[in-house]
């Protein structure tokens, strides 16, 4: 019986989602065609700077993008079209979209994924152990550490760190560079500083949100007892403990990814020179390259679509109390 | 005499009280006034005088009064948010950045002012060494460039005063901070509140509506809005207060809805009280504290998005702000490298007092923690 | 310090003899418990009776280690369990036994059991912790534990988590859990305070059953003297944190003689069935504050038969029959 209840939330949540994923898809078109300056004055304006002459233009752009339909049947285009793959052309690099994607996407995932990792195993372990060890000296560093690190804006963080270990010290080259292999250890040594960036920002907040949460969950009956059954205390903070805490801890670091992690991994790719997808976009915007910056914005709502998925349901899964009701 | 003061009563109680009338009155002054400007006489005001009349009208009637009412509640909640001595700093910070932001302008130089004589000054103690090869006498001469005190903290790539463009980088900060932040608590809080007090539909569309905007990354959104529609501070405000409220309706739908079951809710209703006024004159005071919290953690958050877009080249070129003197700086790292240091600082430390006067008043209203 | 010297031919199992817990807090010191003796005999139901906060709870957690360190502190006392002074064993023997050979049920069976794994899951967590026991001889162990203690559909139910049982469900399981590694002594904290009449008969019936089948040493801490009566061998009465009788319960409830006042007066708190009195009884005052203790007796300040020297002096121990010792000037005589 609780397998069935299992399957038909996940595919509840999954029905969700595809709402959430239309409007999402509705209000970035909405926004795109109420701008003043519509998609076919942005090409205008990049056609006529490379000297094309306007009447062709104009006609090749209207029957490309079908700017002379009615407004319905652009929007169903539109949304086709996202679903097929062709997600426009773009005219400061004269390669579709989609290719765009793909050779950038990986560049902001290593970023991410290490950032991720890194603040994830420093910022959990230091919430415990300033849980376990309230109010001990390390409990008050840790503290204030993460209070600047929630407060330092990340932006000038990288700048500072270019500033010092690059320009002063000379330790790093002050941008990326794309030549060196991925999986290698000079790729994981020019990492470092914007790991450091991205990652101090979440760092604070793990350490944070996981203290509080351990603490919350120490004050509990059930810790007492486990240690009235003789347990060892390392099985009672470890096991015990931390398994009731990592709960609300999945929400609060899931719910802050959005503003933080994508906003963040944005400006840290511009500061440190990383092509990836947030750079590209820079580069688009400035280049008037309007599907491009489209295209960013809504892979990465969709990508939090997903993890906001994924993370409901890990939830609904890892609490019996909800499972079973 | 009596006769008017009874018309007086009268039309005030139609429209809910002498406040709403006094009100009513000054606004409608204030729109005159505006008018005038546009239509008839030169510039009476500038705009950014009108926005600060209306923001002092509405604090003075709908603010000031209920505070001086509850004196001893908010002498209580003052006591305990005192002992936290982090939030005090924190305040006082806040208090000087305000302090600049406002005498500031009159006592420096035109932050604008380009001036390539004096450009690439550092602060005064710095001495800067510069080896050139010099083409007309061919040898290397080395010049040294040391602060003055006329620009305490040196000047940017261009000449310009580096302390003038931080004051002037305070105002847009603190700016933004206060408008684009009470944009979005005034509409997260009525978003919150009425979607928890009429549930149902209502409730289920709103939510349903602030997820879809949460699904949005804050700042992309940010990005892709001031790209498609031009970047203007005004616009900028506005921006981030129509996009950042969802955070806010979240966690007011959820207070809310825990009061909504409380006796107190349940005795007006069956008093007879209209959904109105029960929401007006009931629930919105008793969320107040958690309002004061919120808005005070936000706007940390509203003021490196504003900095942030500046920082990318997104922000409004007529304006000296914070982010946009670190994006100078960053090109002159080199060559002027505190030029980059102090915006950042600022932005720095801003945000930490913020923060720090914000934990402090959650814990100050908060029952639960003994301060 | 008492010798007590209770029943001549019977086995001590646990002795405690001056056993103070302080609590070092911001307003000052709670001497939660004060000086406290007493001795558990094998196979006996020792009840500690006592109203709320008068350091019950913390002289069981006391026995097992469980003080919370920061504010709390074993001050004095010798806890000898065998011959082992609990207080000053090594870590890794106080762990051992807890658990193995004294164990401990509370007062709140929801709170009181993790909320995220099974009853089986946890369960089986106290028998692998204390023996070499494998995962399904683990397993069996604890179905069959439950099914001691009245759970119908063992195998079902070790497979729940703790929502979903009802509160005497709940209670029976941590009972059983208690004693998965049929240990000496189980410390019993007000396992029937918090459910209602028709539970608590079960639960009591729960003990009883164990009583006859283990020949468990049960020290059983409870605030209602119906169930001392019902399930108690002997009985400690406590008062803010001290000593003020011991006896047997049979003598206990019906020898009102040489009963302390304190004592008296909760005998005369029950509620009366036979309907000759209308309205409860209760005693006058409030418990004092554990830092602001009164001098003299403490419970001067609400007895009925105080007398002068009650303000001034403690009241010495006196043993008025074999086995039954009071604390009260009125006896010293």
């Amino acid at each position: 019986m609780k397998k069935t209840w299992l399957r038909d939330y996940i595919i509840k949540r999954l029905l969700y989602a595809v709402i959430i994923a239309w409007g999402v898809l509705t209000i970035t078109f909405v926004l795109v065609r109420v701008g003043p300056t519509s998609p076919a004055d942005k090409y205008l304006a990049n056609l006529a700077s490379r000297g094309q002459d306007a009447a062709q233009v104009i006609a090749a752009i209207e029957a490309r993008y079908g700017l002379d339909q009615p407004i319905y049947e652009q929007y169903i285009n539109y949304v086709f079209n996202l679903f097929r793959g062709d997600w426009g052309w773009s005219f400061s690099t004269s390669m579709p979209v989609m290719e765009l994607i793909k050779t950038h996407w990986i560049y902001s995932f290593q970023l991410v994924l290490l950032s991720s990792i890194f603040a994830a195993l420093l910022g959990i372990s230091i919430g415990i152990y300033s849980a376990v060890r309230q109010y001990s000296k390390t409990d008050y560093i840790a503290t204030f550490f993460s209070f600047i690190g929630i407060s330092i804006p990340n932006f000038w963080l990288g700048v500072m760190l270019i500033l010092l270990f690059s320009v002063q010290f000379g330790l790093f080259k002050t941008y990326y560079d794309t030549s060196i292999p991925l999986l290698s250890l000079a790729n994981l040594k020019q990492l470092i500083l914007p790991v450091i960036t991205l990652g101090t920002g979440m760092l604070a907040g793990y350490t944070r949100y996981t203290r509080s949460a351990m603490l919350d969950n120490l004050r509990k009956e059930f810790v007492r007892t486990a240690r009235a059954k003789g347990l060892p205390e390392r099985t009672v903070i470890g096991k015990h403990v931390f398994r009731n805490a990592i709960l609300p801890l999945i929400t609060i670091i899931m719910f802050d990814l959005g503003s933080i992690v994508f906003g963040g991994a944005y400006l840290t790719e511009i500061v440190f020179g990383i092509p990836g997808l947030g750079r590209i976009s820079f580069n688009a915007i400035f280049a008037d390259d309007y599907a491009v910056v489209v295209t960013v914005t809504l892979i990465s709502a969709f990508l939090i679509l997903m993890i906001n998925l994924i993370t409901d349901i890990t939830y609904t899964y890892l609490d019996p109390r909800i499972r079973y009701d | 005499m009596t006769k008017g003061l009874k018309s007086i009563t009268h039309i005030a109680r139609k429209v809910g009280g002498v406040r709403n009338l006094l009100f009513i009155l000054l606004a409608a002054l204030l729109g005159l006034t505006i008018l005038l400007d546009i239509r008839v006489v030169e510039k009476i005001f500038d705009p950014l005088v009108y926005l600060y009349l209306a923001v002092g009208i509405v604090v003075a009637l709908y603010v000031i009064p209920p505070l001086y009412t509850s004196r001893r509640l908010v002498q209580y909640y003052w006591q305990r948010a005192r002992r936290n001595r982090l939030a005090v700093v924190g305040l006082a910070f806040i208090l000087f950045l305000i302090l600049l932001a406002i005498i500031g302008p009159f006592l420096t130089a035109d932050p604008t002012e380009i001036n390539f004589e004096e450009k690439n000054l550092p602060p005064p103690g710095f001495t800067l060494q510069e080896t050139v090869y010099h083409l007309e006498t061919q040898q290397f001469i080395t010049k040294t460039a040391s602060g003055i005190w006329e620009h305490p903290l040196g000047t940017d790539n261009k000449g310009r005063d580096l302390l003038a463009m931080i004051i002037s980088g305070a105002r847009v900060s603190l700016l933004v901070g206060l408008f684009a932040t009470g944009i979005a608590i005034v509409l997260g809080t009525l978003i919150g509140v009425i979607s928890a007090y009429l549930g149902g539909k209502t409730d289920n569309v709103l939510m349903r509506f602030t997820d879809i905007m949460m699904t949005f990354p804050f700042f992309l959104l940010l990005v892709l809005i001031v790209f498609l529609f031009g970047p203007n501070l005004v616009f900028i405000v506005l921006v981030i207060g129509l996009t950042g409220w969802t955070g806010t309706a979240r966690l007011i739908r959820s207070e809310t809805l825990s009061l909504r079951t409380r006796e107190f809710i349940m005795a007006s209703k069956a008093l007879g009280a209209s959904d109105g006024r029960i929401i007006l004159a009931h629930l919105i005071p008793n969320v107040v504290s958690l309002i004061i919290v919120i808005a005070t953690l936000s706007i940390p958050g509203v003021i490196l998005a504003e900095a942030a877009l500046s920082f990318i080249g997104l922000g409004d070129p007529a304006v000296t702000s914070w982010g946009m003197v670190l994006r100078a700086g960053q090109q002159t790292l080199d060559t002027a490298w505190w030029v980059a240091v102090a915006p950042g600082i600022m932005l720095f430390l801003t945000v930490l007092a913020f923060n720090f006067v914000g934990d402090g008043l959650r814990d100050a209203f908060d029952p639960r923690s003994s301060v | 310090m008492t010798p007590e010297v209770v029943f001549d031919m019977k086995e001590v199992i646990l002795s405690i003899r001056n056993l103070k817990t302080y609590f070092f807090t911001r307003r000052g010191v709670v001497r939660a418990v004060d000086g406290i003796d007493f001795d558990l005999v094998k196979g006996e139901t020792l009840c500690l009776v006592g109203e709320s906060g008068c350091g019950k709870t913390v002289t069981a957690l006391s026995i097992l280690g469980l003080i919370d360190s920061p504010p709390g502190r074993i001050v004095d006392g010798e806890i000898h369990y065998g011959n082992i002074d609990l207080m000053r064993c090594p870590r890794d023997q106080m762990r051992h036994i807890r658990g193995k050979e004294i164990a401990m049920i509370f007062q709140d069976a929801q709170s009181a059991l993790n909320p995220v794994f099974t009853i089986g899951n946890q369960i089986v967590e106290q028998i692998k912790l204390h023996s070499e026991a494998d995962n399904r001889e683990a397993k069996e162990k604890a179905i069959s534990l439950l099914e001691e203690v009245g759970i119908p559909s063992p195998e079902k139910v070790a497979n729940y988590y703790p929502h979903q049982l009802s509160g005497g469900m709940k209670q029976r399981a941590m009972i059983a859990m208690s004693l998965s590694c049929d240990p000496q002594i189980l410390i019993a904290d007000e396992p029937t305070t918090a459910v209602d009449v028709t539970t608590k008969a079960q639960i009591l019936d729960v003990f009883q059953r164990l009583k006859n089948t283990r020949q468990i040493s049960l020290l059983f801490i409870t605030h209602e003297l119906g169930v001392v009566s019902e399930i108690g061998d002997r009985v400690v009465v406590m008062y803010a944190g001290k000593r003020v009788e011991t006896a047997k319960v049979s003598e206990l409830l019906t020898n009102p003689i040489f009963q302390h006042p304190y004592t008296t007066s909760l005998i005369k708190c029950l509620p009366d069935i036979t309907g000759e009195r209308d309205r409860l009884e209760s005693i006058p005052g409030t418990v004092p504050s554990l830092i602001d203790l009164p001098g003299g007796c403490l419970f001067h300040p609400r007895c009925a038969k105080a007398m002068a020297i009650c303000r001034e002096e403690e009241p010495p121990p006196v043993t008025v029959t074999r086995g039954h010792t009071v604390f009260c000037h009125l006896y010293s005589r």
